[in-house]
């Protein structure tokens, strides 16, 4: 009994590392799964970067345009024209109250 | 023997396959790399933006706009396809007044050649390059680039200078502050490099190398928008209405030197400055000599004032008549002499005989001193790259006549912009300030503020303030009294210098000018009028006063200053 007893432990152990081992291995094969997937999904992201990239300068491009528009159409000579067409003029009398 | 022929062989064999290796793996290896880094990788240059301009407001003087250059490429195309892509582009970059078959016929010109690359056009707005990319067009491309914007079109020309193209074909700047500023405003390019794949597009997990543009930093100035229009558009109507051939106004803040207007014509466009001719480009006020005449008296007057060798109302004992000096006969302008004429009446009535005993009091040496001191013979050091300072002659070789025109602004050149300094002295208490344009230099991180500098104290204060009182009267009682403001206390002095011409004076040629500030108690802005040649009057009270007062009435609504009385 004394000799079974002690067999029983040595088998349990020998079982432990097969199911670590096949953890280990399984978690290594999903790894490299999703690497190679993942790189190749990655490696196809560069026209969507690219594009990306491309609509952002576009947008700075038209955002500095809009800006220098502004600043054109509110230039004081843009203003003093668009003011006098609508008939306004620089008061000649001013009357100061004190 | 057949075996060591044969391990000879080997060895030699190995030895061979040995010195290849090393050859390709060493040797070789830097050129094979760079080979096959040019294979897998792709780098672009990042242009930095050129830093904007702003006036005091913030509102925009110079700016960039992003702009773009069309080339092709003819040894893609085909006979055929170079006609239908010249006359598809023909009509959307034909300018107006330009025809398009004309146009075609350029571009097909250009593609004729057996070239990699022809340049077609320049300066393509995003809309335009849109339009061309909607078309699909084969063997065609562009450049990125971008040009110089200014919303306020031409105004302050000789302010902001032009951008040109420098000597390696980047974008650099000439005068004004443009050329002044060039190393602050353009900026750093930066480089992009990234591994490509066979579409050479990025590959993101790949290696990146980023080194980043920085972009040029930007210029806050002193400038006032709304003074500078209205200096402006009053110099451009005296221009025209008093016939000149230039015209130029600078205003300045007294107190810290800041410059608040500044323009002068003819000026260009610097959009469009390979248009104009080459003499345009110099800014009159700051390269421009000119001998300054009567309102140079004030500053005489201030030195001899600042060294209690006379009062107000100390009287000449010399202008009952002409002065004879070295053989030379010294006249007033109107050939009218008062006896007993006070200090004051010197400057009211602009006498230069009176001048000539303020000259002699003051003695060359304390003379000599003061113009010095009032910064005449060196730059004043405003931010503007065209600035230049005409020479004042050895103390030495002055003589007797010499001292006397001086003392009433003959025989001296200055500069506008050093003339005003000197003036600003007598409205601010005694300092010679630096002028200065810019205000701030500001990039993402920092803001740099350029702060009002003193270069020395030229003038008691007394003296300034004995001084202002003539500078009042002298607007209230002189020439220029029919244009004063009413109610206004405004300090000025009129000048009326005749130009030498082949070592005569042409009485038919003169630069009228006029210089003053106000209100004269608290002085807001210190300005100079100067016309050149004016045709419409010789005299500075006829021309360039009624040109100051035009601009100080509205500059009183501005700073809303109400009248005194």
């Amino acid at each position: 009994m004394t000799i079974i007893k002690k067999f029983e432990p040595d088998n349990q152990k020998a079982k432990f590392p097969k199911k670590y081992i096949a953890v280990t291995l399984l978690s290594l094969f999903i790894l490299t799964v999703t690497e190679i997937w993942a790189s190749n999904t990655l490696v196809t992201y560069g026209d969507k970067f690219e594009n990306l990239s491309y609509l952002s300068k576009g947008l700075e491009m038209e955002n500095r345009i809009l800006e220098n528009d502004i600043a054109k159409h509110a230039s004081l000579d843009s203003i003093a024209s668009k003011s006098a067409s609508l008939g306004f003029y620089p008061s000649e009398s001013i009357q100061y109250i004190r | 023997m057949r075996t060591f022929w044969i391990k000879g062989f080997f060895l030699l064999f190995f030895l061979a396959i040995l010195a290849r290796l090393y050859y390709w793996q060493v040797m070789m290896a830097p050129f094979l790399q760079s080979l096959a880094e040019d294979q897998y990788f792709t780098q672009a240059q990042v242009e930095a933006l050129r830093g904007n301009i702003y006036f005091s407001d913030n509102s925009i003087l110079a700016s960039s706009n992003p702009s773009f250059t069309i080339f092709g490429l003819p040894k893609t195309l085909s006979k055929d396809q170079k006609l239908e892509v010249s006359y598809k582009l023909a009509r959307i970059l034909v300018d107006e007044g330009e025809n398009i078959d004309d146009l075609a016929k350029n571009f097909i010109k250009r593609m004729e050649g057996d070239l990699f690359w022809v340049l077609l056009k320049k300066d393509l707005s995003l809309q335009k390059k849109k339009e061309i990319e909607n078309l699909k067009l084969p063997g065609i491309g562009f450049d990125k680039s971008s040009t110089r914007f200014y919303p306020e079109g031409s105004s302050s020309a000789h302010l902001l200078g032009f951008v040109g193209i420098g000597a390696k074909g980047a974008n650099k700047g000439y005068f004004g502050l443009e050329g002044y500023y060039d190393g602050e405003l353009k900026g750093v390019s930066g480089l992009i490099r990234h591994e490509k794949d066979a579409l050479g597009l990025p590959i993101l997990i790949g290696n990146f190398y980023n080194s980043e543009a920085k972009n040029g930093k930007d210029l806050s100035l002193n400038i006032d928008r709304s003074i500078q229009f209205i200096v402006e558009r009053s110099l451009k109507k005296g221009l025209e209405k008093y016939g000149a051939s230039a015209a130029s106004v600078v205003v300045m803040d007294p107190k810290t030197g800041a410059i608040l207007a500044l323009a002068s014509y003819p000026n260009y466009d610097p959009l469009r400055y390979f248009d104009f001719p080459k003499e345009y480009y110099k800014n009159s006020v700051v390269a421009n000599q000119y001998e300054p005449g009567s309102t140079f008296k004030v500053l005489v007057m201030a030195a001899v004032l600042s060294e209690n060798l006379v009062k107000p109302d100390t009287k000449c004992d010399i202008c009952s008549g002409p002065v004879s000096i070295g053989g030379f006969d010294i006249r007033t302008w109107d050939n009218k002499y008062r006896p007993d004429l006070t200090m004051t009446d010197i400057i009211i009535h602009s006498d230069n005989t009176g001048m000539v005993y303020v000259g002699k009091k003051l003695g060359l040496d304390k003379f000599y001193s003061y113009i010095s001191n009032f910064g005449f013979g060196n730059p004043t050091n405003i931010d503007l790259q065209d600035e230049s300072s005409p020479d004042i002659r050895i103390k030495k070789d002055w003589r007797e006549i010499d001292l006397a025109t001086t003392s009433f602004g003959q025989g001296i050149a200055v500069t506008p912009i050093q003339m005003i300094t000197a003036v600003s002295s007598i409205a601010n208490g005694g300092n010679l300030m630096e002028p200065h344009i810019v205000k701030e230099i500001k990039d993402n991180s920092s803001v740099f503020e350029i702060k009002p500098k003193i270069v020395r104290q030229v003038l008691k204060p007394e003296a300034t303030i004995a001084v202002k009182e003539m500078m009042v009267r002298a607007v209230e009682e002189g020439e220029a009294k029919f244009y004063r403001l009413k109610g206004f206390k405004v300090a000025g002095k009129t000048g009326t210098a005749q130009i030498p011409v082949a070592g005569h004076y042409d009485p038919n040629q003169t630069i009228a000018t006029f210089v003053g500030f106000a209100p004269a108690d608290n002085p807001k802005f210190v300005m100079l009028v100067k016309y050149d040649q004016p045709t419409a009057s010789i005299f500075g009270a006829e021309t360039a006063a009624p040109t100051f007062f035009e601009i100080a009435k509205e500059l009183f609504t501005y700073f809303r200053i109400a009248p005194t009385e």
